[in-house]
């Protein structure tokens, strides 16, 4: 078989088609059809070839138009496809070492995806500075945003077990700055951020991670700072005492630290995880729980009012529980759960338990309905809040019925503010979750919400105020909701106004999540698609509970704000009543003394309780160079941490000051970082110069902070309805760090030239990606096909001039007209090989094991409606739009303003 | 002739703005060393913001409506700063945001700690400046009387 297995549906090919459309198009030069397609067939029996398809391979002349047509990087653009490409020497030959000193750092078989110690970690040297034109490298080489950061060149002497994996891994605790400025003034010179950006759980179930557990109880704890024992801890004197690397602090070794506990001997100390691994869990003991683990606990607040009933939340919502139920946190049985039924009332559900004598007599919820909103009335006898396990039978058939009960219902009003304070009667001695899934606005009782005039102040200097929260009651509300460990999420299912902006502060500030569908309606299959999978997703993760986190650093550096959601209980302590795990926080550290010592250790421990009721703790623990050079902290910066917290410093400048303020926030910075690497980096200080110059490891951050700017969240424009702003910065301030960076940067693939492997599992059964296109509208070709992908949503646009051929292996259809524009599931033609994996791809996407969003798929084609055509074009964010110039025309007028000065 | 009552008034009423502003500075202390948590040192100042800012109105007006117009002019500075920061919506602490906001909250508790703390001796040496001129007046009327 050729060796050329690729798809091609080169331009040159259309006429062709043309003259031949009305044979069919079977006998058409320039399929490699057939031949390839037997093989996959082969190999695992995933296509089943179309009867009559040609099998002409494109002659070498095609490939190489087409890839001569490509925006991006020359040969080494498929070439290095499987490791991380080397697209950086190919799109810029002056600078030849520029494919970053640490591609080659992948990690090998490790136990926990920690960086392997690459060449510069064994001896004390640092990243070496590799200096690039940015003007020169356009198009920016996007596949890079796939490189780990910078390794941190801390050699493995400094561990005493000499382990691999000393290191926390950088998916779940890294520093902006891989080497730390010795001193306050070099830091505040250097114009870069100083923080850390953790995600304590990359996975949304224990099961997706695999992390060493330390059973034993015996937990190794500094005595002055309390910091936990690590690897880069000292021992002195024979061993028996290890030096605190935090404070300083001699302190003695447990006396059961060698020892084991389950055989009863000595066992050797070396091998003790938590001097071993960056990343460990204890088993705590009871000296961590300020009272014993309570059950699992969920109250769902549905909205029944008309607006729900008629778009057809209700009954999307009860038949999604229904089927959720069964995958609730429920190890030990002791998960409990209430229902209440809005409207203008509160209708609570009693649950009667199976009698013991009849077990199968049939027995049905009994409803409550309590209509005095201001201090609702808690119905005291038990059958509410219910074990889930015991009534599962009943509660199934009263989610059934759930829809019929108020198909007729007449009342447009909600209390959802006095539901709230309802629910947190119900638990508040217990603690756990409240799932408000509604589709109006409170209107009566506790808490009620107006629309606000927004046309008043869309696009001027005053529509930050949309995005204030319109009453106390949501804050007081979650400080409350704090106090008895409980957190709210957000289900807000509406086609009218729902204020976004002040019913997301109860998630915000007690560790929940918001999740919002604009628009909503049971009626498109692709909207209640998407309802039914993050409902579900999230509900079925695995919960912690009660959580603390507590960041420690060596003297001189100190934890000082916090972003993202949950509540901070101290100066240096937030709080979570429940964790959700897809989440990611930001803490900005502070450096106020001249760190004197060659190694910084930052040490982040999480404490919270497990959804198998047992108390944990998960210890992340890294040792971060320090230096007094200026180029070797710019060496070391992680770009994607420092876009990171550009998206949570800039969102929350937004929400305080204002867009205008926000943009100037993220240009300036920008502009000073460019300043500083150039008269204090590399020490230019003469006039004109045609060159703009960053390191490599720096090369995609202007990028990403550009795209920061064309966000959603934080684009300039008088068209985005705060709703859709509010839940966009939500997302800036919640997303773990790479799908934040997909939805600043998002993926775009070209589907019609798929390599061969992509869209099919690999040997792990992960679905293998195509290279990313650089997102503008330069690489859009009119035959061909793409997927554009920000994790949020997902576009598949079709050329104008797509051949019928692509169609049908794409589609299954002949013609354009028969693909429907707009929101719509991708048609599933089982005999189409590209149709498989392009199905492949998309689903990749949905069943992420870390996020619980889930795309809707828009079709983008020639015939669709204006604004489609604009939102796509939006996320095009190399190019112009209505208030920014291109990224290259940015990238110019930085360059010019630096020269000018 | 009311001068050294309305200057009486006036010096307790300042010891009252004085005494909440130094209890709120000590609280801000505390929350800046742990001592007490977010949501407890909303429960104890939240109370008395507004209150210690009607004391200082109802001060206001009784130096307007007694004439003493320079005093109240002395006033109006802090008169203003209190109507602005009660017009911003944020006089009174918001527990989620107070690790953020501090700082701030510290720095006017301080600015009307000093100008009460000004205001203190003024009030006093005013007092005293108007029972010495009223005791004059006095003694200037007595010897006619004994003559
Ligand atoms: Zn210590």
């Amino acid at each position: 078989m050729s060796s050329h297995k690729r798809r091609q549906y080169p331009q040159q090919q259309i006429a062709a088609y043309d003259v031949s459309a009305g044979t069919e198009g079977a006998e058409g030069p320039g399929y490699g059809y057939g031949g390839e397609a037997y093989q996959y067939a082969d190999q695992g029996g995933v296509f089943v070839p179309a009867a009559g398809a040609a099998s002409i391979v494109p002659t070498p002349n095609q490939v190489s138009d087409q890839l001569g047509q490509m925006n991006v990087g020359g040969g080494a653009y498929y070439g290095a496809y499987g490791g991380y490409p080397a697209s950086g020497p190919a799109a810029n030959p002056n600078s030849p070492g520029m494919a970053s000193p640490y591609s080659g750092a992948a990690p090998a078989a490790a136990p926990f995806g920690a960086p392997a110690p690459s060449a510069s970690q064994h001896n004390a040297s640092f990243n070496d500075l590799q200096t690039v034109d940015m003007i020169q490298s356009m198009p920016p080489p996007v596949n890079d945003l796939d490189l780990p950061p910078p390794p941190l060149a801390v050699p493995i002497e400094q561990t005493i077990t000499r382990s691999e994996y000393a290191q926390a891994s950088p998916d779940y605790f890294r520093s902006t700055l891989n080497v730390i400025p010795s001193s306050p003034s070099l830091l505040k010179k250097s114009k870069l951020p100083l923080a850390l950006v953790v995600r304590p759980f990359i996975g949304l179930r224990d099961s997706d991670e695999q992390i060493p557990l330390i059973e034993d109880m015996c937990i190794a704890r500094c005595r002055r700072c309390r910091a936990y024992i690590n690897p880069f801890a000292q021992y002195t004197k024979g061993d028996y005492r290890w030096q605190c690397n935090i404070c300083g602090c001699a302190n003695d070794v447990p006396q059961n630290f060698d020892w084991d506990v389950q055989s009863s001997k000595t066992k050797n100390r070396w091998e003790r995880s938590e001097l071993n691994y960056g990343i460990v869990d204890y088993v705590a003991n009871s000296d961590y729980l300020a009272r014993p683990p309570q059950p699992p606990t969920y109250v769902f607040l549905i909205d029944v009012s008309v607006n729900a009933v008629h778009n057809g939340m209700v009954n999307c919502v009860a038949e999604t529980l229904r089927q959720t139920l069964h995958s609730l946190p429920n190890s030990d049985n002791c998960t409990r759960v209430a229902f209440i039924a809005v409207d203008g009332a509160l209708n609570y559900f009693q649950f009667p338990l199976p009698n013991p004598l009849k077990p199968d007599e049939r027995q049905d919820a009994r409803m409550l309905v309590v209509s005095d909103l201001e201090d609702p009335f808690l119905p005291t006898n038990s059958g509410t809040l219910v074990n889930l396990t015991e009534c599962m039978p009943v509660i199934e058939r009263f989610l059934e019925s759930l829809p019929s009960l108020f198909a007729n219902t007449y009342s447009s009003n909600s209390a959802m503010g006095s539901a709230l304070k309802a629910s947190l009667g119900l638990v508040k001695s217990i603690g756990g979750k409240v799932v408000c899934i509604t589709s109006s606005l409170p209107s009566v009782g506790l808490g009620k919400l107006q629309p606000r005039d927004e046309r008043k102040h869309l696009g001027q200097k005053s529509e930050h105020q949309l995005l204030q929260p319109a009453n106390n009651f949501y804050k007081s509300f979650a400080v409350d909701c704090n106090k008895a460990q409980v957190t709210v999420d957000m289900f807000l299912v509406s086609n009218n106004y729902q204020d976004v902006a002040t019913l997301s502060n109860l998630p915000k500030y007690t560790a929940g999540s918001t999740f919002f569908y604009p628009g909503w309606s049971a009626k498109k299959h692709s909207d209640s698609l998407k309802l039914q999978a993050e409902l579900g997703g999230h509900l079925s993760q695995e919960l912690g509970f009660e959580g603390m986190f507590r960041a420690r650093a060596t003297t001189g550096l100190h934890p000082s704000q916090f972003s993202g959601h949950f509540f901070v209980r101290s100066s240096d302590l937030m709080t979570f009543p429940t964790v959700s795990r897809h989440h990611s926080y930001v803490i900005e550290l502070n450096l106020d003394e001249t760190i004197k010592k060659p190694y910084v250790t930052i040490q982040g421990a999480f404490l919270y309780t497990s959804s198998h009721t047992e108390r944990r703790i998960r210890v992340m623990t890294m040792q971060v160079p320090v230096s007094d050079q200026l180029s070797a902290v710019y060496a070391s910066a992680d770009q994607q941490a420092i876009a990171m917290w550009f998206a949570h410093t800039a969102s929350e400048k937004a929400l305080q000051s204002g867009f205008d303020a926000a943009h100037e926030l993220i240009n300036t910075r920008i502009a000073e970082i460019f300043k500083v690497f150039r008269t204090d980096v590399l020490n230019v200080h003469t006039g004109t110069s045609s060159t703009l110059s960053l390191s490599s490891n720096l090369m995609l951050l202007p990028l990403l902070a550009y795209a920061l700017k064309k966000n959603v969240g934080l684009r300039r424009n008088n068209q985005i309805l705060s709703d859709i702003r509010a839940n966009a910065l939500d997302l800036l301030q919640t997303l773990p760090m790479p799908n934040l960076i997909k939805l600043l940067y998002p993926e775009f693939y070209a589907l019609h030239e798929l390599p061969d492997e992509a869209g099919l599992p690999d040997e792990n059964g992960n679905i293998v990606l195509p290279q990313r296109l650089n997102l503008t509208g330069e690489v859009l070709q009119s035959h061909g096909l793409y997927l554009l992908d920000d994790g949020q949503v997902m576009f598949i646009w079709v050329g104008n001039d797509v051949v019928p051929n692509l169609l049908m292996d794409a589609f299954g259809v002949e013609t354009l007209d028969e693909i429907p524009s707009g929101k719509y599931e991708m048609p599933v033609a089982e005999d189409r090989e590209l149709n498989c994996r392009i199905r492949n791809l998309i689903n990749a996407s949905r069943q992420r094991n870390d996020t619980v969003y889930f795309p809707s798929l828009y079709f983008v084609h020639q015939n669709c409606d204006q604004s489609l055509k604009l939102w796509v074009a939006a996320l095009l964010v190399e190019d112009r739009s209505e208030s920014d110039p291109t990224y290259y025309q940015y990238l110019t007028t930085i360059r010019d303003n630096l020269a000018a000065k | 002739m009311w001068s050294p009552l309305i200057y009486t008034i006036g010096s307790i009423l300042n010891a009252v703005n004085l005494f909440t502003q130094g209890y709120f500075l000590v609280l801000y202390g505390d929350l800046e060393i742990d001592y007490i948590n977010p949501i407890d040192l909303c429960n104890k100042i939240n109370p008395y913001v507004i209150p210690d800012m009607l004391v200082h109105l109802s001060l206001c007006l009784i130096l307007l409506l007694t004439g003493h117009f320079w005093t109240f002019l002395f006033n109006v500075p802090l008169l203003v700063f209190n109507y602005l920061s009660y017009r911003s919506g944020r006089s009174v602490l918001d527990a989620t945001e107070i690790f953020k906001t501090v700082s701030k909250y510290k720095r006017n508790s301080f600015i009307r700690l000093i100008f009460h703390l000004f205001a203190f001796f003024y009030y006093i040496f005013n007092m005293i400046i108007a029972i010495i001129g009223h005791a004059v007046a006095q003694n200037e009327s007595r010897p006619q009387l004994m003559t």
